[in-house]
């Protein structure tokens, strides 16, 4: 498994999740995204350490259940690869042509 | 404490640290996430390009995401390298393992994505994910070459360098007819892999397999990829006559340019060429002309520069990178939602 | 006075006008190293033994009789070295290279032949070639395959042309005999011993080496010596020297102030010593018994024996001729007045860390001695095994030559150097780690040992004397080349420009003084020899004789050195404190060249330099035209130096299967290991800047900079305000200046690039000119707020590597003898918890931790103590008491057990009182 949760008492408002061969890669880009949320009162990520390759993140939040952030915040990422792919192609393409 | 009031958020180059601006108005920075205010803001411009390299302009994105387009980049878009190495024969000065090192460090020309990763380690190589490779040189004495004529090793002895043009390739199955000879191989012709005399052997079978930076960076598609932010260069106080002068040798050429003007000589920002500093803050040497620039990088202005290995040409291993990061989310996704 | 002050120092009018400075007159130095070698002195000595000395001890001992037959005798005619080979059995040798032996774990050695002559039966015979042992041969040496050798040649040989040679190669290993250094033989020493000032002397001739020490007891002064069971005072010795009168004594000893010697003279009129016979009838009484009595001591009395003594064992190296005495009392005379000056002014005394006063023992002279040792025990073996033969009734005529076995002279040879101990019964010496395993860790680890000069004190005195550095080392040991720990001081090496005397012949020397003003010491009256002009002259310790006028003598000689009639390494001193000319010849003295001066301007100049480096001149030149000079020490004593004119799996590399000396079988298998760097590995700059890897770290984590680039090695700054390394901070500006430029700098403190320039260069690239770039965060994207430094430094992976020092034990094994864990890592050992941490947990107050440490973990044992009489008992059965009701157990640390049954063993009965824990 990829992901998995710390067991936690919050009803699900605040969790931390370990996800397997994932570091800062991933986790500093979740991490920007998700602390930006409005609901969302902490977020942060952290590499327990270097030696394993792990990535431990943590959010917790006003109103809500956590996972869904995480969903939501993975959702926007996907969201922003398609943007600027979309974007880069664009700008390729105008550079062949103002080259010729 | 120096400031710059104008709605992009920068960071500012004092004389001995970097320091965060405090804008007047929002920045991207500011806002909660959203896609479309994302995509509003998002402008990229491509300023180069050619077989290998690349430098373009992303604009109006956040740091952590172009941090993580530049280590997706660097570590998790897959190439194909030389990974196994059979000695049949080494009789030559360098080491087996030494010898297999410089091999699986030659770039090869082969489409990566064409190709399957190895899922089993102990499982023969199959024409899907493994690209075989053959290198048999024997080095021997010139007869032809008299010794009062040269004494160069090169004269003297036949195949007394091995170069990575050498390196022949034996197609496995199928690959015969889905892949031309020109299509497979080490990009570069001529890189020295070892140096022989008289009577030394190499027969080795080298196998090619697709993995990524992570594991091992020979793996990785890029030189080296990498971004700066784009310098911003202000003339708070004017700088006349001979003064002029020295400010524009502070900083790379073109980016200060003096204007005449009536009998007066004074310094002013080239914009154009403004992205050329390289932040080297020379004019700190100068007491006088230290209070009279300020200079900043803006925060949310990431000027991108891929130098590609060549397997695969800069923007597909851009590309790549993006689909990658798509991928991996896509799975979390999946996992989280079963 | 003034003129030899003016020959040497100029005019006074002169010292203000500057002494042109000679450009780069450091190209002296490559020059003399390129005809001398690091390496000479330990070739140039082995040479001289091979060539000269050897033929000299076959020569002294070279007649061999017995005593059973007056008729026999064994004359060695002739002494070879020949070339080193190997015996291949079938007494077929063959030529060996050094390499050969090293792989096969073979001595490097030639066979010993010599030529004799002796009788057998009736008839003489005459025999050449015969071979009496082998040889170790020193590489490059004469006698060596590798002199003389082109670089092709020696690479045919397997055989690296930059190696130095130097050493020995005895069974396998290369082994080098250090440098001995050790205090002068045959010199006056004055220093403060037990009960006053006190002169010593060590003689030492070839015969033999015996102190003798002339001090003050309360207001006398006696001589010491092991010869004697008291110490005699000295009048009486005077007077068993032919000086009868105390007029006599007093002048031989010439001080001024006679008063002082009186309560010496009276000891003669309290024991009644008048004459000469009853003196040596004194001194027979006071001798130490002769531990064996031979047919001979029965003739002699103890008078006689006292008269030998005196005649060659006390100061053995003044020579005495027919029983005349007058030498060796002037010099006991010259020792008392050196006493007494010291007794009233302390600039008589000696420093014994001087340099003039210290000897280098080569790798010639310690075989020759150990050669002539054994050489000595050949011929008394030969003389035994006659002795014993001769009367027998035989067959066949006794044929000396069967019994000559050659094993005894090379196996005694072959064990000195490989296990380092010299003992030679005849001295009494007793020298341990005289000879190492040549350190082959890298070329200069190599040649280092080459230059290793080892003091004869032993590490563990504290004594701050020798390990001092000396004023008088100057030029020729290096100040800084020392170890660091416990022989720091004792262990040094020498200098660059550096030679090392071999003995000369002392006869030119000796005729060149007595034409030169000389007047013989046997002739000169005693008041002569202590008047106020008159200047002692002194050769190797023995006194010659007498000149008023010194700096003719001095100038003379200089002159003839220069000239090159007599050797250059005969050196001359003035000594105007003790009033002494002293001149030396003998071998092992540390010089090394000088630039003379005439009248305040070196004779060297900027022509000749310019000249040196064309190629014109080479440094023989300068020493043949007289340009330089190669001299001893001429240093003001004690003051400075007065003289202007340096686990893991491993590949199978090579297997060689052979044969040794003894035609056992040998394989040998070369082993290697390729290692990445790994965290605790150990690296350092060239700086001091060692340290170990800490993380490995991808280059995706790594900072980068605008261009880029990321670092390969990220250091941590807190090493640089304590060490101030400021040649790490230069070598990484200009480094990355002369990248960019394309030309190399210097980047040390200590002249150089300056960093005005270099920052200028810097700024020129575009790159700041303090060498701080704008960094980006490899893990957040981010600019880092703080500007980093960074350049190209070189960096270098020290042999300290993880992976030969990880280890770990839960539990494992135990010394059999204190059942305690074993020690060090190759025996799976524990760590030891020694004193010091021990105090820490003292000073916790830790103390169940301690009993915890210290016995739980290592030895605790169960041991049955009798509560009667407390002593160790078995089984729950007390021995002594023969039952066992009274039997407790307990527990104890079985070194402490074993203490008990130890001190059992000695028949001390130790016993234990027994009380309840809780009472």
């Amino acid at each position: 498994m990829s992901v998995s949760q710390i067991a936690d008492f919050s009803h699900g408002t605040s969790k931390t999740f370990v996800f397997q061969n994932e570091g800062h890669t991933l986790g500093n880009a979740l991490k920007g995204i998700i602390s930006s949320y409005p609901n969302v009162q902490f977020c942060g990520y952290t590499v327990p350490h270097p030696a394993e390759n792990q990535m431990h993140l943590r959010i917790q939040m006003f109103k809500g259940q956590a996972i869904d952030a995480l969903k939501k915040g993975l959702a926007d990422l996907i969201q922003v690869c398609d943007i600027t792919l979309d974007k880069f192609d664009e700008a390729v393409v105008s550079f062949n042509t103002a080259d010729k | 404490m120096e400031t710059v009031n104008d709605e992009k958020p920068r960071v500012i180059l004092t004389e001995h640290k970097v320091v965060e601006n405090f804008p007047q108005g929002p920045t991207v920075y500011d806002d909660h996430f959203d896609a479309k205010y994302f995509k509003k803001k998002l402008q990229i411009v491509v300023i180069r390009r050619n077989n290998t390299d690349m430098e373009f302009d992303l604009i109006g994105i956040q740091h952590f995401l172009a941090n993580t387009f530049r280590r997706l980049m660097l570590s998790e878009v897959p190439t194909m390298a030389i990974d196994k190495v059979h000695v049949l024969n080494n009789t030559s000065i360098i080491q087996d393992e030494v010898l297999a090192h410089r091999l699986g460090l030659i770039p090869l020309k082969a489409d990566p994505r064409l190709f399957q990763s190895v899922a089993d380690v102990n499982e023969a190589p199959t024409e899907k994910n493994t690209l075989e490779f053959e290198l048999k040189v024997k080095c021997s004495h010139n007869r032809e070459i008299s010794k009062k004529e040269s004494s160069r090793a090169e004269d003297i002895y036949k195949n007394s360098n091995v170069y990575s043009k050498q390196i022949k390739w034996v197609p496995i199955g199928s690959q015969r007819s889905r892949f031309n000879e020109s299509d497979v191989g080490p990009i570069h012709q001529d890189i020295l892999i070892a140096k022989m005399r008289p009577g030394h052997e190499l027969d080795l079978k080298l196998f090619a397999t697709k993995s990524n930076g992570k594991d091992h960076a020979k793996f990785s598609p890029v030189a080296t990829a990498f971004y700066r932010l784009l310098p911003d260069i202000k003339i708070v106080k004017p700088v006349e006559g001979e003064a002029a002068f020295r400010l524009q040798k502070c900083f790379s050429q073109g980016v200060i340019s003096v204007r005449k003007e009536n009998d007066r000589q004074y310094a002013v920002v080239n914009e154009s060429h403004a992205r050329y500093d390289t932040g080297c803050r020379n004019v700190f040497r100068y007491d006088d002309l230290k209070d009279s620039v300020v200079m900043s990088k803006i925060q949310d202005h990431f000027i991108f520069t891929i130098e590609s290995v060549g397997a695969l040409p800069p923007d597909a291993i851009f590309r790549e990178a993006l689909s990658v990061l798509k991928a991996k989310c896509s799975a979390l996704l999946t996992e989280l939602n079963v | 006075m003034d003129t030899l002050n003016q020959e040497l120092f100029g005019e006074p009018c002169t010292y203000k006008q500057p002494v042109k400075e000679i450009e780069e007159k450091w190209k002296l130095v490559p020059a003399f190293l390129k005809i001398k070698g690091l390496v000479k002195q330990h070739i140039d000595s082995f040479n001289y033994f091979i060539n000269v000395d050897i033929k000299k001890i076959v020569e002294a001992n070279n007649y061999v009789t017995c005593d059973a037959d007056p008729l026999f005798y064994i004359k060695y005619t002739n002494v070879y070295v020949g070339s080193p080979d190997v015996d291949e059995g079938f007494n077929i040798s063959k030529l060996t290279t050094p390499h050969e032996c090293r792989l096969r774990d073979m001595t490097y050695s030639a066979p010993i032949t010599v030529d004799i002559e002796y009788s057998r039966g009736t008839q003489k015979v005459a025999k050449t070639g015969l071979l009496i042992g082998r040889m170790p041969i020193m590489l490059k040496s004469s006698n060596c395959v590798l002199s003389n050798k082109s670089e092709f040649e020696l690479a045919k040989m397997h055989e690296c042309p930059l190696d130095p040679g130097g050493y020995f190669v005895v069974k396998g290993q290369e082994k080098v005999i250090l440098i001995q250094e050790q205090l002068s033989k045959n010199r006056m020493l004055v220093e403060e011993g037990k009960w006053g000032a006190q002169c010593q002397v060590a003689s030492s001739t070839h015969d033999r080496k015996s102190p003798t020490i002339v001090f003050v007891k309360g207001n006398k002064y006696f001589l010491g010596h092991n010869m004697f069971t008291d110490p005699i005072p000295v009048s009486i010795i005077f007077k068993a020297m032919d000086f009868l009168s105390d007029l006599e004594i007093c002048e031989v000893i010439g001080i001024p102030d006679i008063h002082q010697l009186t309560p010496t003279l009276e000891e003669c009129h309290k024991l009644q010593i008048y004459t000469q016979e009853a003196a040596w009838n004194y001194l027979g009484t006071k001798m130490v018994a002769k531990r064996y009595v031979t047919s001979a001591s029965s003739v002699r009395t103890p008078a006689d024996d006292a008269r030998d003594a005196l005649a060659t064992t006390i100061l053995a190296h003044v020579p005495v001729e027919e029983y005349n005495f007058k030498s060796k009392a002037v010099y006991l005379g010259l020792m008392i007045k050196r006493v007494i000056q010291a007794q009233s002014d302390k600039q008589f005394l000696d420093d014994r860390d001087y340099y003039g006063n210290k000897r280098m023992e080569l790798a010639g002279s310690l075989i020759s001695l150990m050669f002539e040792d054994v050489f000595k025990r050949f011929n008394f073996d030969l003389k035994s095994i006659a002795d014993k033969t001769i009367p027998k009734i035989r067959a066949s005529q006794f044929d000396v030559i069967k019994y000559m076995r050659s094993e005894l002279i090379t196996s005694c040879l072959v064990f000195a150097i490989s296990t380092g101990n010299w003992t030679i019964k005849r001295f009494k010496m007793e020298r341990l780690g005289v000879t190492q395993v040549v350190s082959r860790l890298s070329y200069k680890a190599a040649l280092g040992m080459m230059t290793r000069v080892n003091s004869q004190f032993e590490s563990t005195r504290k004594v701050s004397g020798p390990r001092s550095l000396q004023p008088s080392q100057w030029g020729m040991l290096c100040p800084s080349d020392t170890p660091e720990g416990e022989s720091c001081g004792l262990v040094k090496n020498l200098a660059l420009m550096t030679h090392i005397t071999t003995d000369i012949n002392e006869y030119p020397i000796k005729r060149l003084v007595k034409n030169a003003g000389l007047q013989d010491i046997s002739i000169v009256a005693s008041k002569a020899i202590h008047s106020p002009a008159a200047y002692i002259v002194f050769l190797n310790g023995n006194i010659l004789g007498v000149t008023t006028n010194y700096q003719n003598m001095i100038s003379i000689f200089r002159l003839m050195r220069r000239e090159g009639q007599i050797s250059s390494y005969a050196s001359i001193y003035v000594n105007f404190l003790h009033k002494c000319i002293y001149i030396s010849s003998d071998g092992g003295r540390l010089c090394r060249p000088y630039i003379i001066v005439q009248k305040g301007q070196p004779l060297l100049n900027q022509s000749h330099m310019t000249e040196l480096e064309k190629g014109i001149r080479s440094f023989a030149d300068f020493l043949h035209d007289g340009e330089c000079d190669n001299s001893l020490l001429i240093f003001e004593y004690k003051d400075t130096p007065l003289s202007y004119r340096i686990i893991e799996p491993s590949y199978v590399e090579k297997v060689l299967v052979s044969t040794n000396e003894q035609d056992t079988t040998l394989i040998k298998i070369l082993l290697r290991q390729t290692r990445r760097p790994e965290v605790g590995d150990k690296f350092s700059s060239r700086h001091g800047q060692k340290g170990v890897v800490g993380l490995i770290v991808e280059q995706k984590d790594m900072p980068f900079n605008e261009d880029g680039i990321c670092p390969n090695i990220v250091m941590n700054p807190h090493g640089y305000p304590s060490r101030m390394t400021v040649g790490k901070l230069l070598e990484l500006l200009s480094g990355k200046a002369g990248t960019l430029e394309g030309k190399f700098h210097y980047g040390t403190a200590f002249g150089g690039s300056k960093v005005e320039d270099v920052g200028e260069e810097l700024a020129k690239h575009g790159y700041s000119y303090q060498g701080k770039d704008v960094f980006y965060s490899g893990i957040t994207g981010e600019p880092l707020e703080a500007y980093i430094y960074s350049g190209p430094v070189y960096y270098q992976k020290l042999k300290h590597m993880v992976q030969d020092k990880i280890h770990a034990r839960a539990r494992g094994p135990r010394a059999v003898l204190t059942r305690q864990p074993t020690e060090g890592r190759s025996r799976d050992g524990g760590l030891r918890f020694g004193e010091m941490e021990r105090d820490c947990l003292i000073g916790y107050a830790a103390s169940m931790m301690l009993v915890e440490r210290l016995m739980v973990s290592s030895d605790q044992c169960d041991v049955d103590v009798c509560n009667k009489c407390g002593r160790l008992g078995y089984c729950g059965w007390c021995n002594s008491c023969k039952s066992s009701g009274q039997v407790s157990s307990i527990v104890m640390p079985y070194a402490c057990k074993l203490l008990l049954t130890e001190l059992q063993a000695m028949n001390i009965s130790p016993r234990l009182t027994l009380s309840h824990y809780c009472q």
